[in-house]
């Protein structure tokens, strides 16, 4: 299989997935899991063999040190829409495959944690399959009107999937995510048009773009209002609201997909458009954008302090963590851009880990509030160890993905000599003290004591529910472990990127 | 002649039902003359497509036939296509819970006659003949507003209509005085000698402020917007999807072939005008739609953000705002037709209140797919037509460096999501108190709505709808 059509087909299978649940009968829901299984299996297996033959490609072809320009493999460009020349233009970099490596490993897992979805199962699956295909089809564009086009389609199913399955204050939190999502989208929308009109090229090629160079009071307008469109994505502060609220409601999967790979689609977007596009635009405007993250990584960890509900503490950390994506990135360094990416892919495992086991454990104890909880190790060790181990990457301990990543944003952020990237430095190294008292509260809270009468008679996982969490538990360890040549794959991806910032 | 072919088929085919309605006389309920106009309507379509895209001159200059006015007249023998079949069931008992609509005959000639008025507009080359098509084409929306003969909200709806409507005509003659006053001569040619000579003159900007504001009120633009939540409330159905569409569609026709035609010279005083006019109308109309509870009325404020949308095209440069503003009244036409369509279901049981749609995405999945759809395709989400179609609009604009007005309106879209997501959330979430009725669905209803949802799915995605408006207008 050749790569181009490699990774057409890993949009369009989701896609095809969705539509081979529509003629299934409304009640038969065991056939429409199935099909959703296999469909997102038959995508884990093509990702992965997309991933291994790029590691083959990209060894074959090494970045040069000082290239400026991405250097895209498996690239495909055909003519689409003749006004303003449109192109279906597909190609991966080390970040983007990286990226569907996690998604494909994330939906397969929440496929199998939603197994317990009864309640119209069919619209369910079909609206989570299109939402992924927009999620890959993100991660395989390099045309920016595509880029976007797929961007949209993976924030507007979330308003169902969130108001019909979700719980809590579910049409509040998913009116309010839709709106803010597609309000960062306004600003994107206005930004793309910008560098299409601005550059004169007649193209919405990122490549082709990446040639021209904006002027810098262009920049210094269309930075901030593309790094902020996609930042609501990724929970930029003041633009985070629609996270906590939003993810606590959601049902399990769509809270494992949405903040372990959506929420990654505003750091992408971020990268590869904002700093990628507009190289001087960052440079004038990331001391501002330092301190905002820096707000997210500590008002997320604060935020999680005072939560009590389960998933609320998670939404919030996420948000935090979330927050870091965006600080390697503001450090303007090699190692924090680099970080940055890690911790996309390592809060991605990790987040979704945390909803997958919430998810579980409130369908066994019906409450997520964490003081009516407690002994829990007793009557479901799997889960409860599971839970720790997940709280512990989640603080960055040595050995799980966290560790990797963190480190490398904050040796990377504390690595740029500015006094401010300093002073944030500190401040958000600080977070990590906050993280270790939220998730060890929550950890002793939900595990450890006594047991509560009402949850004596609980069971532990079921081997359909271990699948899931297995997984995840194994890429956390073997991420932690031996990040080696994942670091590598980022390196390759982030040296043109920095190159080109420094320009 | 053959250039001709498909208005003088039109007139023909009014006529034949008007004279077979005189024939049998006004009391019979035969269906001949409906689905006499829905198939010489399908006819027409194709005839359009098989016509030469060259512009051709007729009539001493007159009138005038290219790849634009075959593509306004396609859009409007589609819409009015789809307004003859939305009305069918409203002149069967039991069709409507408003009551049943008589003289179908002479309804469908009316609405023949009114398309014809707009062809007539399309094709004109010179002042006069372009004032005759207007004049023609909204008079008859006067009476189809008022063809619940007994109903107070139907008949105060057409007293409306005709009110604003003739003050918004004696507003058009009066820009046209100054015209004639700079130019001393009704045709386009005289016209644009002037506008060219001189695009300053005062007289020309002065007539065309005021050809604005009439034309204003055809398009809903702000401040001319009033009319329209009380007309398209009290008009029957059919009609108040019909002036939802063609009669946008006409105006916005009107204005292209005046400012890109002979007062194309003065585009540059026109744009702060459009600039503002449009980011006016669009938060008016999406701000107005937010508190709707009654469908139609909800239609009429989204109708008018919609015009506001357009109006943001008119900044661009001529064939880039033709072929983006064509492109967008197809897929404007499908998603408002689609609606007005699944109202008219909903009519069958009861008022047509947003409270009506709960539980349709139990009750009847596809109904409320398909709602989904069109709510998305006029909310421009992709990949859904409207996305493409508003896509090209902002473009236009952006073409210009208008680049927050984009930011503007992609923030007034996010504001229309809102409402267009309560139907949503009506149809899906909101669990109804008590069980609905079943809903009647008869077969032209299903095959026009599944057209129409083809039209939505395909036409941004598939390339050839797009580039073939393109290769014909831009």
């Amino acid at each position: 299989m050749n790569g181009p059509f490699l990774l057409t087909m890993i949009w369009v299978v989701p896609f095809i997935t969705a539509l081979a649940c529509l003629p299934v009968r409304v009640d038969d829901h065991q056939r429409i899991k199935m099909i959703s299984l296999i469909g997102n299996l038959i995508n884990l297996l093509l990702v992965t063999i997309l991933t291994c033959k790029f590691i083959t490609v990209s060894a074959a072809q090494p970045v040069a040190d000082g290239a400026v320009a991405s250097l895209f493999h498996f690239t495909y460009k055909v003519g689409w829409l003749k006004m303003m020349n449109i192109e279906y233009n597909i190609g991966v970099d080390a970040i983007s495959v990286l990226m569907m490596l996690l998604t494909a490993i994330v939906i397969f897992c929440g496929v199998l944690a939603s197994w317990n979805v009864n309640n119209q199962a069919k619209e369910f699956f079909v609206l989570l399959n299109v939402l992924v295909a927009g999620v890959y089809g993100v991660f395989v564009s390099i045309d920016l009107f595509t880029f976007f086009l797929f961007y949209e389609i993976a924030v507007l199913p979330m308003y169902l999937l969130i108001g019909l399955w979700g719980t809590g204050r579910k049409e509040y939190a998913s009116m309010k995510l839709t709106l803010m999502l597609v309000a960062g989208s306004a600003f994107i929308l206005a930004g793309i048009l910008a560098l299409y009109f601005e550059s004169g090229l007649n193209s919405f090629d990122l490549q082709t773009l990446s040639q021209h160079h904006f002027s810098d009071s262009f920049q210094y307008i269309f930075f901030p209002i593309i790094f902020l469109g996609f930042g609501v994505l990724g929970a930029i502060f003041p633009f985070h609201t629609w996270s906590p609220d939003g993810h606590a409601s959601a049902p399990t999967a769509v809270s494992m997909l949405h903040a372990g790979v959506l929420m990654k689609l505003g750091g992408y977007g971020c990268l590869r458009v904002g700093m990628y596009l507009m190289p001087e635009g960052a440079q004038m405007w990331m001391d501002f954008f330092l301190i905002l993250v820096t707000i997210n990584v500590l008002y997320g960890a604060f935020g999680a302090i005072r939560q009590t509900d389960l998933k609320y503490i998670t939404a919030y950390s996420s948000v935090s963590h979330c927050g870091l994506v965006l600080f390697g990135f503001t450090a303007m360094t090699f190692t924090g851009i680099k970080g940055g990416v890690l911790q996309m892919i390592s809060h991605g495992l990790m987040t979704a880990l945390f909803f997958c086991l919430i998810g579980m454990i409130y369908g066994r104890t019906h409450t997520r509030t964490v003081s009516e909880m407690g002994g829990l190790m007793k009557v479901m060790p799997f889960l409860s160890v599971a839970y720790v181990i997940v709280g512990l990457a989640g603080l960055g301990l040595p050995g799980l993905s966290g560790f990797v990543a963190e480190a490398n944003v904050f040796v990377g952020s504390f690595s740029n000599p500015g006094t401010l990237n300093r002073i944030c430095t500190v401040l958000a190294v600080l977070s990590i003290v906050v993280t270790a008292v939220y998730v060890l509260r929550a950890v002793n809270d939900l595990v450890n004591g006594p047991i509560k009468k009402q949850f004596a008679t609980l069971t532990d996982a079921s081997l359909l529910e271990k699948v899931p969490v297995t997984i995840l538990l194994i890429c956390l360890f073997g991420m932690g472990i031996l990040p080696g040549w994942i670091v590598e794959l980022v390196n390759n991806a982030v040296h043109p990127i920095f190159n080109n910032l420094m320009r | 002649m053959t250039l001709l072919l498909p208005d003088i088929l039109l007139v023909v085919l009014a006529a034949l039902v008007m004279g077979y309605d005189l024939y049998k006389g006004n009391n019979s309920d035969s269906s001949l003359p409906f689905h006499l106009s829905w198939v010489g309507l399908c006819g027409i379509f194709v005839l359009l497509f098989c016509l030469p895209y060259d512009q051709t001159v007729l009539y001493l200059g007159g009138y005038q036939v290219s790849g634009t006015t075959i593509l306004f007249k396609q859009v409007f023998i589609l819409s009015t296509l789809f307004a003859v079949l939305l009305s069918r069931p409203y002149f069967t008992p039991g069709g409507s819970q408003r009551g049943v609509l008589k003289y179908q005959g002479e309804f469908l000639f009316i609405l023949l006659l009114c398309t014809f008025g707009m062809f007539t507009v399309v094709s004109a080359r010179d002042l006069l003949t372009l004032f005759i098509g207007m004049e023609l084409s909204t008079i008859p929306l006067y009476i189809l507003s008022g063809f619940y003969k007994n109903d107070d909200l139907s008949v105060e709806a057409s007293t409306k209509y005709i009110i604003m409507g003739s003050a918004s005509t004696g507003l058009l003659l009066f820009g046209y005085s100054f015209l004639y006053g700079a130019a001393g001569s009704l045709t386009f040619e005289a016209v644009a000698q002037v506008c060219m000579a001189n695009p300053q003159e005062p007289l020309l900007k002065l007539g065309m402020l005021f050809i604005l504001a009439a034309i204003g009120f055809k398009l809903t633009l702000f401040p001319f917007h009033m009319w329209a939540p009380d007309v398209y409330d009290g008009s029957p159905n059919p009609v108040t999807a019909f002036i939802s569409v063609s009669s946008k569609a006409v105006a916005i026709a009107f204005l292209l072939s005046l400012i890109y035609g002979p007062l194309a010279a003065m585009h540059n005083f026109l744009e702060p005008i459009f600039l503002v006019l449009a980011a006016i109308t669009m938060t008016v109309g999406n701000l107005g739609a937010l508190k709707q509870t009654r469908l139609r009325r909800f239609m009429a404020y989204s109708s008018i953000a919609q015009a506001g949308y357009i109006a943001m095209a008119l900044l661009g440069d001529a064939g880039t705002a033709r072929s983006a503003i064509i492109f967008y009244l197809f897929v404007y036409a499908a998603g408002n037709y689609s609606i007005f369509f699944i109202l008219s279901i909903i009519g069958r049981n009861g008022r047509e209140n947003r409270s009506e749609l709960q539980g349709l995405g139990k009750s009847n999945p596809m109904l409320a797919a398909i709602l989904m759809l069109s709510a998305f395709s006029l909310a421009g989400i992709p990949p859904l037509a409207g996305f493409m179609g508003k896509f090209f609009l902002f473009a236009a604009a952006a073409e210009k460096g208008y680049y927050f007005m984009v930011f503007f309106a992609a923030l007034n879209s996010t504001i229309s999501l809102y409402y267009y997501l309560l139907l949503v959330k009506e149809a899906y979430i909101v669990q109804p108190a008590n069980e609905p009725a079943p809903l009647v669905i008869d077969g032209m209803q299903r095959v026009s709505l599944l057209v129409l949802t083809a039209i939505m799915l395909v036409a941004g995605i598939w390339p050839s709808f797009s580039n073939g408006v393109l290769a014909v207008a831009g």
